[in-house]
């Protein structure tokens, strides 16, 4: 009873209330509600969307065992293991001019994706050895070579990209005709260099020394960029500018 | 050419770079003194050399295996010193 007549007695005078109690709040949630996008529970006024989940363009992808790989344990490799070498030198156990590039070039780029000693060794310098020595051994192997570069750059790893796009402006002066031939296939490899471009570190006044190592993806990509225009000849500013929007030419004005 | 072998009579340190000392640097590089010995061991009378710079280009070690060398310099300042220079 006394309580009915407290309760009573609150409704009819709001303003006489005692002190010891206090009104209850209006009912508001203590926490905001955290919901997904695109949801009905999202539509609710207190609840906080979640921002979408990273696409993971920056993300590392796992390495897969490469053919390089086997082919090595194996043995089949014209190379000579050096125990002694004092340069970064590979002794090479038949003339590089009488190998078959249609096989051993594919072979050698496949291992760019490795990333341990001695097969990321091996296969930057036999890849240097033969490009040096090619002559126009490589222009027919070029449509064989662009799998095997697109699977380096797709590891989106940044020592075997920037390995990769040094052996690209090498591959791409090495012979005649091969800047050119390399144009059709630009909407392969080139999009990757899409989402690195832009990988330059704003240290202000500071000097950046992976600019004098040659590792600053960013400036790598550029400079591989102007390597492709400069040799690709007509057609390949315009292939390149199609795939990287934000590069601009070097050639013309 | 001589058919025996040609032992040098000094030998010196190399000071400073020159085209010379490059080519020296390749052939011991190589497991050979200079052009003479490997002239000699292998049996050759030409060495392939790149044709812009003369620089030595190919050479075959004593195990049969080819070492192939840049178009460009080498032999860095501090690896000069190294050098040998032989004198018949």
């Amino acid at each position: 009873m006394v309580a009915e007549k407290e309760t009573l007695s609150l409704n009819k005078c709001p303003d006489k209330l005692p002190k010891r109690t206090k009104l209850p709040l209006p009912v508001h949630q203590p926490h905001s509600l955290v919901s997904e996008g695109f949801t009905v529970k999202a539509m609710m006024k207190n609840s906080v969307v979640r921002g979408p989940p990273t696409a993971g363009a920056f993300k590392e992808r796992p390495t897969k065992p490469t053919a390089f790989r086997k082919f090595y344990e194996r043995g089949d490799f014209p190379i000579a293991l050096e125990h002694d070498s004092k340069g970064n030198k590979i002794a090479w156990k038949v003339e590089i001019e009488k190998l078959d590039y249609h096989h051993y070039l594919p072979l050698f780029f496949d291992g760019l994706c490795e990333m341990t000693f001695p097969y990321e060794f091996f296969a930057r310098q036999g890849i240097h050895d033969m490009l040096e020595h090619g002559g126009n051994k490589i222009l027919p192997v070029i449509p064989q070579l662009i799998i095997p570069i697109k699977n380096a750059l797709n590891l989106r790893n940044r020592q075997v990209i920037c390995v990769t796009l040094k052996v690209l402006q090498h591959l791409v002066v090495s012979a005649e005709m091969v800047g050119e031939a390399l144009v059709p296939y630009y909407r392969q490899i080139l999009p990757i260099l899409n989402i690195f471009k832009n990988m330059n570190v704003n240290s202000g006044d500071g000097i950046d020394y992976s600019q004098q190592k040659r590792e600053n993806i960013g400036d790598l990509i550029q400079e591989t960029l102007e390597a492709f225009e400069r040799s690709g000849g007509e057609d390949a500013f315009i292939n390149i500018k199609y795939m990287v929007p934000t590069y601009e030419s070097c050639l013309l004005n | 050419m001589a058919s025996s072998d040609v032992k040098p009579k000094s030998v010196s340190h190399a000071k400073k770079w020159s085209e010379e000392i490059e080519n020296l640097y390749r052939f011991q590089h190589a497991g050979y003194r200079d052009e003479i010995e490997y002239k000699q061991v292998k049996q050759v009378s030409m060495v392939d050399r790149w044709p812009e710079t003369g620089y030595v280009k190919k050479l075959e070690r004593r195990d049969n295996t080819f070492y192939y060398y840049n178009r460009q310099r080498e032999c860095d300042d501090k690896e000069v010193h190294k050098v040998k220079i032989y004198a018949y």
